[in-house]
């Protein structure tokens, strides 16, 4: 038993929280189901009428979790406007951050043993921007097959134009796959680091993302940030 | 200049009936995708119009186009020909050849100057100043530059004078590609296609010589009315595809059921073409309905977009994305583990050696 003295410090809104949950099971659903239209399942049943697998029903599910996410992530820029706790992107005009940058990333090449505490570390930061990025990608190259069924509908003409840019609609279908797998591949990292961080570094960056407050004993060197 | 005929002057040469005239006409309305509506406007238009004179010139390609415009039914391309345009010149459907030949088309250019269509089939090669397709002693370069330049429309068939073709495929040695920037600012209507349909061929230049105007266009430069739809969404397996039925090989049930061709590489869900509604040779049939996969023909790059059996490309013997994506998922699974082993065993001799310190201070 020891008293340790800990600080609160409350820096997700409950429109950033909402939106992580969401789009982690949305992610989870439009990639299985994304998988499953690329390379659908047949499981042949002795009448083919009654087949198990419904390509119709797969991409119904993949199109409403699609919606589901963009919603919540317009209510994430919401809460982005009117919360000063969530952010965006990071601060990359503020010169420390490069050289903040670097001192977490000699921290995880294991070259440094600590590195300065942050509410925001500025790597996860860099790499929640890939992460934007690769979304838009998806929504852009997604819209842009989905609304294509009708190129004169608002959706066509909103986001025909990714088509012609990817170069052919086959290229928008690939473009939309392959960044996919990257953002499995982000995830695994992600998930590591925000446990490790949890674990070793005594950040509380796993439960903050539930309760929305960062509960620490250290005072972390973006603190003032709050203020 | 002369009274140029139109066509219902060539239809009173010919003895052909008022009703006969009128008939062609609702066929020519409908075959342009037009609705019945502008049934009146099209019969003005063929009664007053002169019969548009139409230059058809062919660079780098097959002439496989030609194959299918010959093919068309309604109109029949003998028709069209003969009597609905005034073809003055083809490389290919031509009798006459030679100097005189060339002299004719000189003179078709200063004659008919700003009033006539050019129809472009074919690919331009670029490289080496373009001597990879000479027709007349001249390049192909100089010959589309100059009859595109005192044309008033240019249409290009086949997708090798839309994006290139087959001709244009990597590494691309004659360095071929798409007419567009040889046409300058002439309005440009791409008829892409590997061939086009030959009713959507004959729709195209019909609409242009009636209407004397380009018809809607999508984003890509095609005619809204042929290209507004994806083969995908106008298929008639389409059911099979939504409940999930999909031929796995081309010799097993599913294909012989007739089941979609999906899994199997079919570009219908890519491809914006008529195959699915008009389909070829007067409705008989179209790829996807004889069991072949669609290889998205009116598509840019198609040629490169390989392998037309698999919906994703296979990288040699790595495989598709699928399988590289499960590699690098695995990969990085590993590579965290490793990381989180490292970080656990530094920070332990870590600790270790900060507890000696601290020993050894006391």
């Amino acid at each position: 038993m020891k008293e340790v003295k800990r600080k609160e410090y409350y820096i997700f809104s409950p429109f950033l929280r909402i939106f992580h949950w969401i789009m982690v099971a949305m992610i989870l659903i439009l990639f299985v189901t994304g998988l499953l239209i690329a390379k659908p399942l047949q499981v042949m049943t002795p009448e083919p009428t009654y087949t198990l697998t419904s390509m119709d029903l797969v991409r119904d599910i993949h199109f409403v979790a699609a919606f589901i996410f963009c919603a919540s992530f317009i209510l994430r820029i919401y809460g982005f406007i009117i919360n000063k706790g969530d952010r965006l992107f990071p601060r990359v005009w503020e010169g420390h951050f490069y050289e903040e940058t670097v001192d977490v990333a000699l921290h995880y090449m294991l070259l440094k043993p600590h590195h300065a505490s942050f509410l925001r570390n500025p790597l996860a930061r860099m790499s929640y921007a890939a992460l934007y990025a690769m979304v838009l990608v998806e929504i852009l190259t997604g819209f842009a097959m989905y609304y294509m069924n009708d190129p004169n509908s608002t959706g066509g003409v909103l986001f025909g134009w990714v088509n012609v840019i990817a170069g052919g609609e086959m290229m928008t279908h690939l473009v939309h796959h392959y960044v996919a797998w990257f953002i499995i591949l982000f995830a695994i990292g992600h998930i590591y680091m925000v446990i490790r961080a949890e674990f070793m570094e005594g950040e509380s960056e796993v439960s903050s993302m539930f309760s929305g407050s960062k509960i620490l004993a250290h005072t972390p060197k973006d603190a003032c940030e709050l203020e | 200049m002369e009274k140029r005929e139109s066509l219902w002057d060539r239809c009173l040469d010919k003895g052909i009936s008022r009703r006969s005239f009128i008939k062609s006409c609702v066929a020519l309305t409908s075959l342009m995708g037009l609705s019945t509506d502008c049934l009146s406007k099209v019969v003005e238009a063929a009664e007053a119009k002169p019969l548009p004179v139409v230059i058809w010139i062919h660079g780098h390609e097959c002439t496989g186009c030609d194959e299918s415009f010959i093919r068309s039914a309604s109109p029949l391309a003998s028709d069209l020909v003969l009597s609905q345009i005034d073809l003055e010149y083809d490389h290919l459907l031509s009798a006459a050849c030679g100097a005189p030949f060339e002299a004719h088309l000189e003179e078709t250019i200063q004659k008919y100057k700003g009033q006539y269509i050019l129809a472009v089939e074919g690919a331009v090669s670029t490289k080496d100043n373009g001597i990879f397709c000479m027709s007349g002693g001249h390049t192909f370069t100089h010959l589309l530059r100059h009859a595109a330049e005192n044309a008033m429309a240019v249409i290009a068939y086949g997708t090798c004078a839309v994006s290139g073709g087959i001709q244009a495929a990597a590494p691309n040695p004659t360095g071929s590609s798409g007419i567009k920037m040889f046409v300058g600012n002439k309005p440009l209507i791409n008829v892409p296609g590997c061939p086009p349909i030959p009713e959507v061929m004959t729709g195209v230049v019909m609409h242009v010589a009636l209407f004397g105007a380009a018809p809607p266009l999508d984003g890509e430069g095609r005619p809204k009315q042929f290209y507004g739809n994806r083969i995908h969404d106008t298929c008639y397996r389409r059911p099979f595809f939504d409940a999930g039925l999909f031929a796995e090989n081309y010799d097993d049930a599913g294909a012989k059921a007739g089941w979609c061709l999906y899994k199997l590489g079919c570009r219908g869900p890519e491809t914006y073409n008529s195959c699915g509604n008009i389909r070829w040779y007067q409705g008989m049939s179209y790829p996807i309905q004889s069991g072949a996969a669609c290889i998205g023909c009116s598509n840019p790059h198609f040629w490169d977009e390989g392998s037309f059996s698999d919906r994703l490309p296979k990288y040699d013997k790595i495989g598709d994305a699928d399988k590289i994506g499960v590699g690098l998922a695995v990969m990085t699974t590993a590579g965290v583990a490793a990381h989180a082993v490292a970080s656990v065993v530094q920070k332990g001799q870590r600790d270790v050696q900060e507890a000696q310190k601290g020993g050894a201070a006391e």
